[in-house]
């Protein structure tokens, strides 16, 4: 079981390679390219996972105390905008990193 | 990603399309407050009374981020956050190009914090006791060390700030361009004109869910992105103005 999902996983990184081989070099993009398209949409589904999970913690904690004190709620609400851009910019990181996978030319025709 | 997105309707020929629309921002700002600021009364109307109330609002931001003192720098705070906001909501308009979704503009924006707010902490308290409330409240030993890291952290800040701006206004230009190609008259739409009957019940009614979705969700989203990226801009720039302002006995824990 372990292994064939190894194995899957591992074919799923060589197939594109080995598709370009049998295809030899064409004109516009190289053998990185495949894998960087992989690696940008794998990336950013790991990142909004996560960010979605931080997000849901933060948000949680912030909805419950303003139920508590409705009184300080203005201000619970700013500083909950506040960490969330934080923690939303980690996955803007990654997807800044995919599109630099997805568009920068040097990438994409080596 | 010319690839995807089209090219504003608008450009001058060498020069760069977010400077253009930069150009286009700055004389509408410019153009509005001398419109609402030629004939200044007491009792305000009209436009003079909107403005008066944009900037009561940011006013009311700083008051409750810095405090009294903060107010001396709302033409700063103001006038980047209506920056931000006026690119962030023009490039929502079709056949515009929004200059906050080019790296450069949020780079150059990041950069003028990143200036002001040293200087402002430099002209605030001196700079050698500015340059000891990076080493923070550690043991002599340990100082070198904060210092270092404290340097990287004020480096990492415009990087962020950058990033954020920068990574959410193309995301969603990206979405929006991909939802346009999928709905298009090379997508659902052309589907439905090319004749046949499968083609015209799927994309018509695909069609009609596409529009619904991207009028009804997706634009809200898009302008409440808007408002929240240059918000938070905004405040983190107040924030990182009253930390360095901030006296160096009261700063143990919340400098980040």
């Amino acid at each position: 079981m372990r292994r064939s999902l190894i194995l899957g996983g591992l074919s799923v990184f060589w197939l594109p390679g080995l598709a370009i081989a049998a295809e030899g070099a064409p004109a516009t993009g190289g053998w990185i390219a495949p894998f960087a398209v992989i690696a940008a949409g794998i990336g950013m589904a790991i990142a909004a996972g996560l960010c979605g999970l931080g997000q849901g913690r933060a948000v949680a904690s912030a909805v419950d105390a303003m139920a508590r004190q409705p009184g300080a709620a203005a201000r619970i609400q700013t500083a909950m905008i506040i960490g969330l851009a934080l923690i939303e910019s980690l996955a803007i990181y990654t997807l800044v990193i995919a599109l630099i996978l997805l568009f920068v030319k040097g990438i994409q025709f080596s | 990603m010319d690839a995807i997105e089209h090219p504003p309707i608008f450009r001058l020929p060498g020069i760069p399309d977010h400077v253009t629309y930069t150009w286009l921002v700055m004389v509408i700002l410019a153009a509005v407050a001398f419109v609402a600021s030629r004939n200044v009364q007491l009792v305000p109307r009209g436009l003079q009374n909107f403005l008066e109330v944009v900037l009561e609002q940011f006013q009311q931001m700083i008051d409750d981020v810095m405090g009294v003192a903060g107010r001396r720098f709302l033409p700063l705070l103001a006038t980047l956050g209506l920056f931000i906001l006026t690119g962030n909501l023009m490039s929502l308009v079709p056949g515009l190009a929004g200059p906050t979704g080019n790296l450069n503009t949020t780079g150059a924006c990041a950069l003028v914090v990143f200036l002001a707010y040293h200087w402002i902490g430099v002209r605030k308290q001196g700079l050698l006791p500015y340059l000891k409330h990076f080493a923070g409240p550690v043991p002599l030993a340990l100082k070198p060390l904060m210092f270092v890291i404290e340097i990287i952290s004020h480096l990492a800040r415009p990087l962020s700030l950058t990033l954020r701006l920068f990574g959410n206004m193309v995301g969603g230009h990206i979405l929006l361009a991909v939802i346009f190609l999928l709905m298009g008259l090379d997508g659902l739409i052309g589907w439905a004109l090319s004749g046949s009957v499968v083609g015209a019940v799927v994309g018509g009614i695909g069609g009609v869910v596409t529009i619904a979705f991207t009028v009804g969700f997706l634009y809200p989203l898009k302008i409440l992105v808007a408002f929240l990226q240059a918000f938070i801009f905004v405040m983190l720039t107040m924030l990182y103005i009253s930390v360095a302002i901030e006296d160096s006995e009261h700063h143990s824990e919340q400098h980040h």
